[in-house]
């Protein structure tokens, strides 16, 4: 079985056909060693299409990572609205934010064709050039940083935008409607460009920041609406803990949901089986403390551990660690094949 | 002032710090000065009691993060019209932390609540705000002779911020006067352990405990140098 087929079996509820549990990253792939072994370094990989498609497929060309993923990034989007980047141009560093720009509706900077916006054509190309090599075989995953998450992290300061929660609700609200229509066109240029899954990244709505109720009020509407309107396989990632959330997090509608180490599997599992039976959960396999960190031996057992306690695909539930040495990744999905083949676990 | 008149007002403090209203923080801590409260009393048992309060809820997942700015918030309302009126030596602060987000990482708001649970637990707090450079935090610390740097970042990329301070504090000889605390979303026991930092606070909370043991380490190996300098 490919892993295309493995990958979309598990996201359009077909979980039962695959051979195998699929072994993912929906996010970052992005390793240091990647970039000298393929030559696409940091920050040249996050603006050159070919780099960007070199280095989101490392992990599939070396260790058989059961997907490719760009970008590697959380600023693509808050870019495209605005907010002015720093890329680190002689060091290794994550693209960051240096200032908020967002006061008030008005400053979003609204692009009038998406497709030339920031870096959404460099994410585009490279998504061309990955389908073309990988197409049917390969599942290439996008991610992008939903509205909540994007506008909190890189646009409105977070103190602020935070209390608004409570102080201005229909302020939030205001934000938020301004620019989802964004969210939906970047993600449906990813779809035409052939993307065949999209994982929104909601990394900023976990219960380490904010209720269950706010999540319901500011972060599910719109996640929905992204959901709905885009129109292909979607996995939504929240890091962080959201064991009180994984009810509201699948009804958002995503194909599946992908949590870190945080929230633990099996109670995860108890809770959506109870409104989803069978209902895809992706993870939770810790990026730093166990892929980064090893042993190989302590790897396996974590992988091992997921599986029994009831996970569809084996992930990191967050971009893998910088540092990360290749061997421990081809660890990570040697322990999947081995414990996640039907046959094998008898 | 009658007892029940002073509780009132006490409450009222208290209560604003705990639903996160500055307005009537300020008002409440006005009132306070005019009844006659002591604005040392107004402090430790009205806003400082509201933030414990607000501390608990956070810790037990009742409050999140909007909570505890508009707590913060309320506080400082509180603090702004009582602060002034205290006289110098009752001021007596517990110790001084030099606290910033490290260098390439603008996310203060965990930084800032911990800001605010320090004050209110009677520490002096010398903030550097966010995007610190790694020689801010080790020359204000010298400059102002803190025993305690306290660091954050919420990010991955920036976690090296952190060994560079541990790093320099070391080559300068400095590691028996300061201690450390690091703390923020990227962080963990594992990274604390790794680049010898202090202590690691997993919440604000804990990062307060962890200020405390701190100081109080250094204290008692200041004694033990005393004593051990008397017998020489």
């Amino acid at each position: 079985m490919l892993h295309y087929d493995r990958l979309m079996a598990v996201l359009n509820g077909r979980k039962d056909d695959v051979d195998r549990i699929p072994c993912i990253n929906s996010a970052s792939v992005a390793t240091i060693e990647f970039m000298k072994v393929y030559g696409a370094r940091w920050p040249a990989a996050h603006k050159d299409p070919v780099k960007m498609a070199k280095l989101g497929s490392a992990a599939h060309r070396s260790c058989g990572l059961g997907n490719v993923s760009i970008p590697f990034c959380m600023t693509v989007e808050a870019e495209a609205l605005g907010a002015p980047i720093v890329f680190h141009e002689d060091t290794i560093k994550w693209p960051s934010v240096r200032e908020f720009k967002v006061k008030d509706k008005s400053d979003f900077r609204i692009p009038k064709d998406i497709s030339k916006a920031g870096r959404v054509p460099v994410v585009v190309e490279a998504i061309r050039l990955l389908k073309k090599e990988f197409e049917s075989k390969v599942p290439v995953n996008v991610y992008m940083v939903p509205p909540f998450t994007s506008i909190s992290s890189y646009l409105v300061d977070s103190i602020t935008f935070l209390k608004w929660l409570r102080t201005m609700p229909e302020r939030v609200h205001e934000f938020c409607k301004e620019t989802v229509n964004v969210y939906v066109e970047i993600a449906n240029l990813y779809r035409d460009a052939g993307a065949d899954v999209i994982t929104l990244h909601e990394m900023g709505a976990s219960t380490d920041n904010i209720s269950p109720t706010h999540f319901d009020q500011f972060v599910k509407p719109y996640l929905k609406e992204i959901i709905q309107r885009a129109k292909l396989p979607t996995i939504l990632n929240i890091c962080g803990s959201a064991l009180p959330i994984v009810d509201r997090m699948v009804e958002c509608g995503a194909s599946a949901i992908a949590v870190d180490e945080r929230t633990p599997i099996n109670k995860a599992r108890e809770t959506v089986d109870k409104i989803k039976p069978g209902y895809p959960i992706i993870g939770n396999v810790p990026a730093y403390g166990v892929i980064h960190a090893g042993p190989v031996e302590k790897i396996g057992e974590f992988v091992r551990k997921d599986i029994e306690e009831g996970v569809d695909a084996v992930a990191p539930g967050c971009d893998f660690w910088l540092e990360t040495p290749t061997e421990h990744i081809k660890a990570f999905v040697d322990a999947a094949i081995a414990f996640g083949t039907p046959s094998k676990k008898v | 002032m009658s007892t029940s008149n002073k509780e009132t007002i006490l409450k009222r403090l208290t209560d604003a710090v705990i639903v996160g209203d500055p307005k009537t923080a300020d008002e409440a801590a006005k009132q306070a000065l005019a009844a006659g409260i002591s604005a040392y009393e107004a402090i430790m048992n009205g806003l400082a009691e509201g933030m414990k309060t607000v501390g608990d809820k956070y810790e037990k997942k009742e409050y999140f993060l909007p909570d505890m700015l508009l707590s913060a918030d309320a506080m400082y309302a509180g603090l702004n019209v009582l602060t002034p009126h205290i006289p110098k030596s009752q001021s007596k602060s517990k110790g001084k932390v030099i606290l910033g987000v490290v260098e390439g990482d603008i996310h203060d708001i965990g930084k800032n609540i911990v800001k605010v649970m320090l004050t209110a637990s009677g520490y002096e707090v010398v903030d550097l705000g966010r995007d610190v450079p790694t020689s801010d935090f080790i020359e204000k610390a010298k400059n102002e002779g803190a025993q305690v740097i306290a660091m954050s970042t919420l990010l991955t990329p920036t976690l090296m911020s952190m060994k560079t301070v541990e790093d320099k504090l070391k080559e300068e000889g400095l590691k028996d006067k300061v201690r450390t605390v690091i703390g923020g979303g990227a962080v963990s026991e594992d990274w604390r352990t790794k680049i010898g930092s202090d202590a690691y606070g997993k919440d604000a909370t804990e990062a307060v405990d962890k200020v405390k043991l701190l100081i109080e380490s250094i204290k008692s190996a200041v004694e033990l140098m005393k004593k051990e300098g008397k017998k020489e």
